[in-house]
């Protein structure tokens, strides 16, 4: 009865889908088996824990209520009187947080790997783009709340995209709805957060994921020219979606953990009249960028030592995404250090300046 | 040497040259007596001037000031022309009003020589000008000034029972224009006028009306010539000064000897609420002296007005009692409401010991523990009111500490719990009717706070440990799933091996 519903079902679905093209898709599509493959798993891992924040999102956007007499409010009341709205409300947290470092660690280890090389480089771009977006969605979701930190933190934050030659005080009257952080800011943040960057981010993740299939898992440098016996491959299906599947579980347990014996706290409703908390910092993404704006001068060369700090950040920024493009023309090919060192660096300036922000 | 030795009326008038007239006469404090030389006053008191003929008596004259001294002239010219000539100074026969504390003022003001420290003159005039009075001249040409209170040819000396400003007649001096209702218009016209007739019923009135120079009088309170208004926090009258002003005199045992009565007044009010709240805490809404006993009027509040006079502030309280079983029996016996249970000027923070028969308690001063008695009985019953709804309180914020303190959000439980607080304090003032059914029926809604807190707190606490119990089975069953998944790609990877 069932094997007969089975095929009948596989029969209406043929008709109308190319099935068997997926299925055989699926069943030859290999992955190479070598000491790096641990770095491919934190790309199912950040799209695992999107997937925790699409959910655990939509429940709080039941209850969430936009505004600067409700939005504190509203958050207060799902974590006091909603069923489990606390678990899901630190859920998100901490998801996000997580997120944020499972895509920088991917990011790191396809540069490492060098594995934006061609044909991948438009996997690295939208690569790049959903990380840029991440930090969008940490970055609006925090003033979320409405509480005192999320909104002296938003209004720092705001105030450094302010120093942005020429268009700073424009993107600044665009992120902030007006001259300060108010009830405009926290609406566009809303609508940002779950409505317009979902949106561009289901695109780039739809694009980025189809390249990845469509291209395949990179294969270590050290394989190139050597013979296929030496190369390993384990099947994409089971085998290597069972191993994302385990280290989802894993993720799924440090998640509760860390929600339950660690539940982001909601703070005290902002009060844009009072003085600002002592040692208001970004979220520790944001912190390296933050702490070395510190040490720029107040003038460079008679310009403004922040609008010289978010230029440099700008341009270093640029280079790092277009370093597929650079790396091609460097005339050491596949063994090129300069980019290793490069990477080096930035990851030790990064774990540095964060460290030094955080104490 | 001594064939040049100069006598010392010469050598006053030597001075007296070169340093003006006043000064060299006041200068000579030990041989005091009339200037030799005054035409001004010679020819007026000769013809018969009443200003002349009063300025005889004058201590200024007696002293040797002359005419000239204020009025300006030549007091040596015996031709009319020439001594009150305007190039001799002359001023005038009626001075500016703003003009008379400069005119006074060069003796009585600032500077000082012998005489002036002798006689503590240095500076008078100036305080005039620095207090209200002095203000009101400046702003009003009709403002008081020196002789407003002096008087003008005529003063004597402050000591002496004719001076205007003497204690025997210096409230009716003040009263000339204080209880002038059109006069002090001009000035302020919020200002009561009404202080010498209350001043009259008072006790320091009677007694001063008596002949006692003792009690105290206007100046006594708001000083003489450097008078702040009573807002000022520089006034002796000012709320905060006022204890330790009347303190001057009710604290001195030998002043007040005469008296009769007790002399600790202050020493009790400064330790006690209201004076903790008003001179170390500063709270102006606190009471002082004045705020039972009135202050132009001021008297002791007779027994049957004690609970009007506490009313004023704690009208809930008095009006329940006025209701109560209580006032008939005081009033019998004469005994003055609020101050049997409380006290008076050392008047402590009430609490619940207050009600039962413990040893700090107020109504075993009068009630007997006696279980057959319905008093008795009542007292005890209330205490019980009173000590369920505070430590039921404790109970609860113990809970809620208890919740928060595992990080669990009791906000809204801690909200409500002022609640009981609330119900606390109707309580205590409720306990005022002394009828248990009004102490239970203020209690009774603090008490269902109390219940709803202590749930909150209780499920709080239970939902903690819920949550660690969901996060253990959760994360046993994901742990278990886990594995059983790890073994699972194992055996594939066999399979495939093999």
């Amino acid at each position: 009865m069932n094997e007969t519903f089975k095929t009948r079902a596989m029969a209406w679905l043929r008709a109308r889908l190319p099935i068997d093209a997926a299925v055989d898709f699926a069943q030859h599509k290999q992955v190479p088996a070598y000491h790096g493959s641990v770095w491919y798993y934190f790309g199912g891992i950040s799209l695992f824990l999107f997937i925790v924040q699409v959910i655990s999102g939509i429940l709080l956007i039941m209850y969430y209520q936009p505004g600067v007499a409700t939005g504190y409010e509203s958050v207060r009341f799902i974590v006091v009187h909603v069923k489990f709205g606390w678990l899901v409300r630190s859920v998100h947290t901490w998801s996000a947080n997580l997120m944020i470092f499972s895509v920088f660690v991917h990011m790191f280890s396809v540069y490492f790997t060098k594995a934006y090389r061609k044909p991948r480089e438009l996997t690295w771009f939208t690569g790049l783009v959903l990380l840029g977006l991440c930090m969008g969605f940490g970055f609006s979701g925090y003033l979320l709340p409405w509480n005192t930190l999320a909104y002296f933190a938003t209004k720092v934050g705001t105030a450094i995209s302010a120093t942005t030659p020429f268009i700073g005080p424009t993107i600044l009257q665009i992120l902030r709805g007006g001259s300060e952080v108010g009830a405009e800011t926290l609406t566009r943040f809303f609508g940002l957060h779950v409505a317009v960057m979902p949106a561009i981010f289901t695109v780039m993740l739809g694009t980025h994921l189809m390249l990845v299939q469509i291209q395949g898992m990179h294969e270590p440098h050290e394989w190139e020219g050597a013979p296929e016996s030496q190369k390993k491959y384990m099947p994409f299906f089971p085998n290597f979606i069972l191993r994302d599947l385990l280290l989802w579980l894993i993720v799924l347990n440090v998640l509760a953990i860390l929600a339950v014996m660690f539940p982001w706290e909601i703070g005290h409703k902002a009060d844009p009249g009072a003085a600002a908390p002592m040692g208001i910092k970004p979220e520790w993404y944001f912190l390296f960028m933050y702490q070395a704006l510190k040490y720029f001068p107040g003038k460079i060369l008679g310009l403004d030592g922040d609008a010289v700090g978010v230029m440099l950040f700008g341009a270093a920024g640029l280079l790092w995404a277009l370093v597929p493009i650079w790396d091609s023309r460097l005339p050491r090919g596949s063994r090129n250090r300069i980019v290793t060192y490069i990477g080096i660096f930035v990851v030790i300036a990064i774990i540095v300046l964060t460290g030094i922000g955080l104490t | 040497m001594s064939a040049f030795r100069i006598h010392p009326l010469l050598s006053r008038l030597l001075v007296a040259c070169s340093a003006g007239a006043a000064l060299a006469v006041l200068a000579t404090p030990a041989s005091a007596k009339p200037a030799a030389v005054d035409q001004c006053y010679n020819c007026h008191h000769e013809g018969g001037t009443p200003q002349a003929i009063a300025f005889a008596k004058d201590i200024h004259y007696l002293n040797g000031v002359t005419c000239a001294d204020c009025h300006g002239g030549d007091p040596t010219k015996d031709d009319q022309d020439a001594a009150m000539s305007p190039a001799a100074g002359y001023r005038g026969k009626k001075i500016r009003k703003s003009d008379i504390p400069v005119i006074c003022g060069k003796c009585h003001g600032a500077g000082s020589n012998d005489f002036k420290r002798e006689n503590h003159l240095t500076d008078v005039a100036d305080s005039l000008s620095a207090g209200v009075h002095g203000e009101a001249l400046r702003n009003n040409d009709n403002g008081p000034q020196c002789v407003s209170c002096h008087g003008v040819h005529n003063i004597v000396a402050v000591s002496d029972p004719a001076s205007p400003v003497s204690p025997g007649h210096v409230v009716k001096t003040c009263a000339t224009c204080h209880a002038d209702a059109k006069y002090m218009h001009d000035f302020n016209p919020r200002l009561p006028v009404d202080q010498y007739a209350m001043y009259l019923t008072s006790v320091h009135g009677q007694l001063n009306a008596q002949g006692d120079p003792k009690p105290a009088t206007c100046v006594s309170c708001h000083s003489n010539h450097l008078i702040y208004h009573v807002k000022d926090p520089r006034s002796p009258v000012y709320a905060t000064r006022i204890p330790e002003t009347c303190a001057r005199c009710h604290s001195n045992a030998r002043y007040m000897a005469q008296y009769h009565i007790p002399t600790d007044q202050f020493a009790q009010y400064r330790r006690s609420r209201h004076g903790i709240a008003l001179l170390e805490r500063s709270d102006l809404n606190a009471p002082a002296c004045n705020s039972c006993h009135g202050n132009h009027g001021a008297a002791p509040p007779g027994a049957m007005s004690v609970v009007a006079v506490c009313g004023n502030c704690h009208q809930a309280n008095a009006e329940l009692f006025q209701k109560s079983v209580h006032k008939e029996p005081f009033a019998k016996r004469n005994l003055g409401g609020c101050v049997v249970c409380h006290g008076n000027h050392g008047i402590q923070e009430p609490t619940d010991a207050l009600v039962g028969f413990d040893e700090r308690s107020a109504c075993g001063k009068c009630h007997k523990r006696d279980a057959s008695d319905t008093a008795a009985r009542d007292i005890t019953h209330m205490r019980a009111l009173l000590d369920s709804l505070q430590q039921g309180q404790q109970a609860a914020d113990r809970e809620i500490d208890h919740a928060e303190q595992l990080g669990m959000d009791v906000a809204d439980a801690k909200y409500d719990l002022r609640d009981v607080h609330q119900a606390l304090v109707q309580a205590r003032v409720a306990i005022h009717s002394f009828k248990v059914s009004d102490l239970a029926d203020a209690i009774h809604p603090g008490i269902a706070v109390l219940a709803a807190a202590e749930k909150a707190g209780n499920e709080a606490v239970h939902d903690y440990y819920f949550r660690r119990q969901g996060l253990a089975v959760s994360t046993l069953i994901v742990t278990l799933v886990t594995v059983l998944l790890y073994l699972k790609i194992r055996e594939i990877e066999k399979e495939k091996k093999k």
